[in-house]
């Protein structure tokens, strides 16, 4: 089978799915939604860096509650440049089959999957629109460079709160 | 303690700025000494805001980058929906051919594909250009955001590493006014 061919007909049999069923595929999709991990709340005081970031900051002559605050905003600060950097470098994939798929072109081939099963000339052109909308959806996301600055808008209000943080702690002391 | 010294004692505790596959670490690491050369004398701290400030500068030099190929993704796609193929549109093909045509590296086949895939599209390079910008506004707009965000907390970094600054002046100075009042003290004394 031609490889386009063999694709649509694996889309098709996709469509018919009805998402996973067993324990670990629920709790793996349970997951699925998941993107950088920054609205969680971290827990810095009781890693070891905390400890000996705040013995070096408190060599400078900050309050021991300064170097806390100092302390967490350092960690807080690059855990998020961290999740920027993962976010930048690892987009969402671009779904080529999707976007570079001439639906018109496609269509004698979506005839030929839905003939077996008795479909109406109506079922080929909803399905045409189907596809039709998925790959307008695939090029307003653009490509990967597009994608990955997407991704990484998200995480600006993150970098905001990051920096304003560190920085309040730095100057109060 | 020498600026090695300072680097190596808060730093590690960090984690530090990760760079892609194909950039140079010799350059990453040559604008943090020079950022580290304009002060004499940073605290360990300043330093490692100072290597904040270098990653900052590093992610506007990669957004600048990402400028244009956002510019260079939008040309691509025009021209791959102005071809005619049979069943698929073939972004990739197109990007890389666009690629080697505009920084003059396309051999023949190449060449005369894009031109006619240019005269397809009724389209002048520049033409191009002007509509692939209009396409990827909004994302290049989201680029400029990300640079601004860049420039803000470097602004922040640098009033933090100035506060720092002026924290142990305050207390040299400090230190100074106590010592000539000590010395003024014994002098009366004796």
């Amino acid at each position: 089978m031609p490889n386009h061919r063999r694709n649509l007909a694996n889309r098709c049999n996709a469509l018919k799915s009805t998402g996973p069923r067993s324990v670990a595929g629920k709790r793996a999709s349970s997951q699925n939604s998941r993107k950088h991990g920054l609205n969680s709340a971290p827990d810095f005081e009781s890693s070891l860096e905390y400890q000996a970031l705040i013995d070096l900051i408190a060599e400078e002559g900050f309050s021991a509650f300064v170097c806390a605050d100092i302390a967490a905003g350092l960690l807080n600060y690059r855990r998020v440049m961290d999740a920027y950097y993962d976010t930048y470098t690892s987009p969402e994939p671009v779904n080529e089959f999707m976007r570079d798929m001439n639906v018109n072109g496609s269509i004698p081939i979506f005839r030929e999957l839905l003939s077996p099963s008795g479909s109406e000339p109506g079922d080929v052109r909803d399905m045409a629109a189907f596809f039709a909308s998925m790959q307008r959806q695939e090029w307003r996301k653009g490509g990967p460079v597009s994608r990955r600055s997407a991704d990484s808008h998200k995480l600006i209000r993150y970098q905001r709160n990051g920096i304003a943080r560190l920085s309040r702690a730095v100057r109060q002391g | 303690m020498s600026v090695d010294n300072k680097v190596s004692s808060l730093l590690p505790l960090l984690s530090s700025p990760r760079l892609l596959p194909d950039e140079s670490e010799a350059e990453f690491e040559s604008g943090l000494q020079s950022l580290l050369s304009e002060l004499d004398n940073p605290s360990p701290l300043a330093v490692v805001l100072i290597s904040q400030l270098n990653e900052c500068l590093w992610w506007i030099k990669r957004h600048a980058a990402d400028k244009e190929l956002l510019l260079h993704e939008a040309m691509a796609r025009l021209l791959s929906k102005a071809g005619s193929y049979s069943e698929t549109y073939d972004n990739r093909k197109v990007s890389e051919a666009l690629e080697h045509y505009l920084d003059g590296s396309a051999d023949k086949d190449e060449s005369a594909w894009i031109d006619e895939i240019l005269v397809e599209s009724k389209l002048a390079l520049p033409d191009l250009r002007i509509r692939a910008f209009k396409d990827a506004a909004k994302h290049i707009k989201m680029v400029d955001d990300l640079i601004h965000r860049q420039h803000q907390t470097m602004r922040h970094l640098q009033r933090s590493i100035d506060s720092i600054d002026y924290k142990s002046r305050l207390i040299k100075r400090m230190d100074l006014e106590l010592a000539a009042l000590e010395s003024k003290q014994s002098v009366k004394g004796a």
